[in-house]
């Protein structure tokens, strides 16, 4: 028997639900490896199966830490990442497209649902994707992959209830029959059901991630302390902010990735201007920092001198300028000082490029490296101090929110 | 849209059989329902997986990091740090919160080496420091002193230690050598106390004054980074000093 148009569409949905799912299923085993507090490479790529991405920074693993990849990230470590529902829906969708696709008599209330629920998920992907041009600058290829496959699910299964519809009409119109029709009360049940399952599949994924949860309680706080809690030239740097509730010390490099992401993230969840920020310059570069052999973040020294000149209302500022514009400054303190200072000049003005080249900046820096040194803080950035107890790294992204819960309700809006 | 549209008709068609869209549904159930079981069976292996690594960390495999300290370099050799080491203990850098700085006697006593090789535990400081010159007889820091001591003194980095080791030339009295060197370190730690107004500079800075009597410079350290460095250089002129340098080692 030949097979209608509303069935054959409904077999490319059920073919875009599948792919769906398998990309929520690489998205979400990348975030459940992250539970386990190491560093972990992420997939990234359009074809499934794909090996993990090699390089360090990519925009998957941007993704992946960003503060929109989970939900209640205050009430579980990591949050519940939004790829587990995607997991459920996409299983609901394949069956629910299995159906329509096989039953020569699915009723066209049935088409009519699915295409109806079939956009949620493409809404969600909306949000989504405004967020990745809005917030991240980034594309990550797996959940482009996700978006793509939401939105052809749901053209095909629109589809295939306008054929469903029109081969109906075309039926009554030549054969006028009510096929056992079931009564509007019935269609209705059977309309809450299907909710209900969808529901249910959505969430169960969900359900089981976060009852494995591991107990992350005893770990929180336990990565050191300050041994020195001021710099007896009073050198470090007051950061003006809207609600300071809680003292905060933060260690940064203004060319480090890392430091941005955890600055950004800070800024979004609301929680950034509700610190108390002290901010300590740690250039990962050898030009100006003896801890290091060669220079991770060449310039990084010069940006450091620039936020510390802007010292008052400024400093903060110039460092998001830093970040904001991090891969071009690289680019340039890869070249030479020079190049750095210039761009600085155009920027923000040539009294504040002449104090970078003062000594007394220079001895500034100097005393916030003392200050990391007289801690005997890893030598890595970003760092941040709660009061005088070191925040873990892996807290320091995935776990921020939950720990900052646990450790610090106030600075939570 | 609704069903009831092409329900209008009065000649009836023949249904199609029930029991395929019932197969239909138990099949598609069926798939939804396996891919939900294997979705969450996967998530679940996953999480345990990871909890299970949190609980047993494999620890060859974590990369250890380096902690920030003070600068240690090359030239802080085991020799080298032991009389560093004598010469913050005796002279009061570690230990007490007063400095009060070594006299030519008590250096004699803790370096328990002889003059040259004392020198010569310097060397390796040749282009770190630098030798601030005065007058005969004076202990007053000329503008070309000032400007070399705080050049260096702002060339810090990494270092915890300031070094000043003042000298007299032997053309005084040894009483009076004594009294010049110790009043030239004293003119050093006075400026810096000036110019920079740190707080932490006693901590820092250790004075050692060694008169005429215990390891004079020869004429060599002619060629050492000077502020006088257009006027000749005697080996008198090379003792009425005091050399001054950040020292990179960690103690």
């Amino acid at each position: 028997m030949r097979q209608s148009s509303a069935r054959r569409a409904a077999f490319v949905a059920v073919a875009a639900a599948v792919l769906g799912f398998v990309f929520a299923a690489y998205s979400t085993y990348d975030y459940a490896e992250q539970l386990d507090r190491q560093v972990h490479a992420v997939h990234c790529s359009f074809v499934p199966g794909a090996p993990v991405s090699t390089d360090g920074d990519n925009p998957c693993k941007t993704a992946l830490f960003s503060p929109y990849s989970a939900l209640f990230r205050a009430t579980w470590w990591g949050g519940v990442p939004i790829s587990l529902f995607a997991l459920g829906a996409f299983s609901f969708f394949a069956g629910f497209g299995v159906y329509l696709a096989l039953s020569e008599r699915a009723s066209n209330r049935s088409f009519g649902f699915y295409a109806t629920v079939a956009w949620a998920p493409v809404v969600a992907s909306v949000v989504m994707f405004a967020i990745s041009v809005v917030r991240l600058h980034v594309f990550c290829k797996l959940c482009v992959g996700i978006y793509l496959c939401t939105l052809v699910l749901a053209v095909a299964a629109t589809l295939a209830w306008h054929a469903k519809y029109t081969e109906d009409l075309a039926l009554a119109t030549t054969a006028p029959g009510d096929y056992g029709a079931p009564s509007s009360r019935q269609s209705g049940s059977a309309v809450l059901l299907w909710l209900a399952c969808l529901g249910v599949a959505s969430v169960l994924p969900a359900a089981a991630y976060v009852a494995l949860l591991p107990d992350y309680r005893p770990l929180i706080g336990k990565c050191g302390q300050l041994k020195v809690t001021t710099e007896v030239h009073k050198g470090l740097l007051k950061l003006p902010t809207a609600h300071p509730v809680r003292p905060v010390l933060l260690f940064e490099d203004p060319l480090c990735p890392t430091c941005k992401a955890f600055h950004e993230r800070l800024v979004d969840e609301g929680i950034f201007d509700r610190l108390d920020v002290t901010l300590v310059m740690f250039p990962l570069d050898s030009e100006c920092n003896w801890m290091l052999d060669r220079s991770l973040h060449p310039g990084a020294c010069v940006l450091a001198k620039a936020v510390l000149c802007g010292e008052g209302g400024g400093a903060r500022a110039i460092l998001e300028w830093t970040f904001d514009n991090q891969e071009d400054l690289r680019e340039l303190g890869k070249k030479g000082s020079s190049f750095l200072e210039a761009k600085i000049a155009e920027r923000w003005g040539s009294d504040l490029a002449a104090c970078i080249g003062r000594p007394q900046t220079t001895t500034l820096l100097n005393q916030h490296l003392h200050f990391a040194a007289n801690n005997h803080i890893p030598v890595s950035t970003p760092q941040m101090f709660l009061g005088d107890k070191r925040i873990c790294d892996e807290d320091t992204d995935l776990g921020l929110k939950y720990t900052l819960a646990q450790l610090a309700p106030e600075v939570l809006p | 849209m609704s069903e009831t549209n092409f329900r209008i008709g009065r000649s009836r068609a023949p249904a199609p059989s029930p029991a395929r869209p019932r197969r239909a549904g138990l099949i598609g159930s069926a798939v939804g329902l396996v891919l939900v079981l294997v979705a969450t069976a996967s998530v679940a292996t996953t999480v345990t997986s990871a909890k299970s690594r949190l609980e047993h960390p494999d620890s060859p495999g974590q990369q250890a990091v380096a902690v920030a300290d003070d600068a240690e370099v090359a030239y802080c050799t085991p020799a080298f740090k032991q009389v560093l080491q004598r010469v913050l203990n005796a002279c009061g850098l570690v230990g007490t919160e007063q400095r009060r700085g070594c006299q030519p006697a008590d250096v004699k006593t803790f370096a328990s080496i002889n003059d040259d090789d004392f020198n010569a535990l310097f060397t390796p400081l040749r282009d770190r420091g630098a030798v601030i010159l005065f007058d005969e007889n004076s202990d007053v820091l000329d503008d070309g002193g000032k400007a070399l001591l705080q050049q260096k003194w702002q060339e810090r980095k990494g270092a915890r230690y300031f070094f000043v080791v003042a000298r007299a030339s032997r053309d005084g009295t040894t009483e009076g050598n004594r009294a010049l060197s110790h009043k030239r370190a004293n003119s050093v730690l006075f400026h810096l106390k000036e110019a920079t107004n740190d707080p932490d500079l006693d901590m820092q800075v250790g004075i050692l004054w060694l008169g005429s009597e215990f390891a004079q410079l020869s004429k060599s350290f002619c060629g050492w980074p000077n502020s006088r460095s257009d006027k000749a250089c005697t080996p008198e002129a090379i003792n009425r000093s005091a050399f001054v340098s950040w020292v990179d080692c960690r103690l």
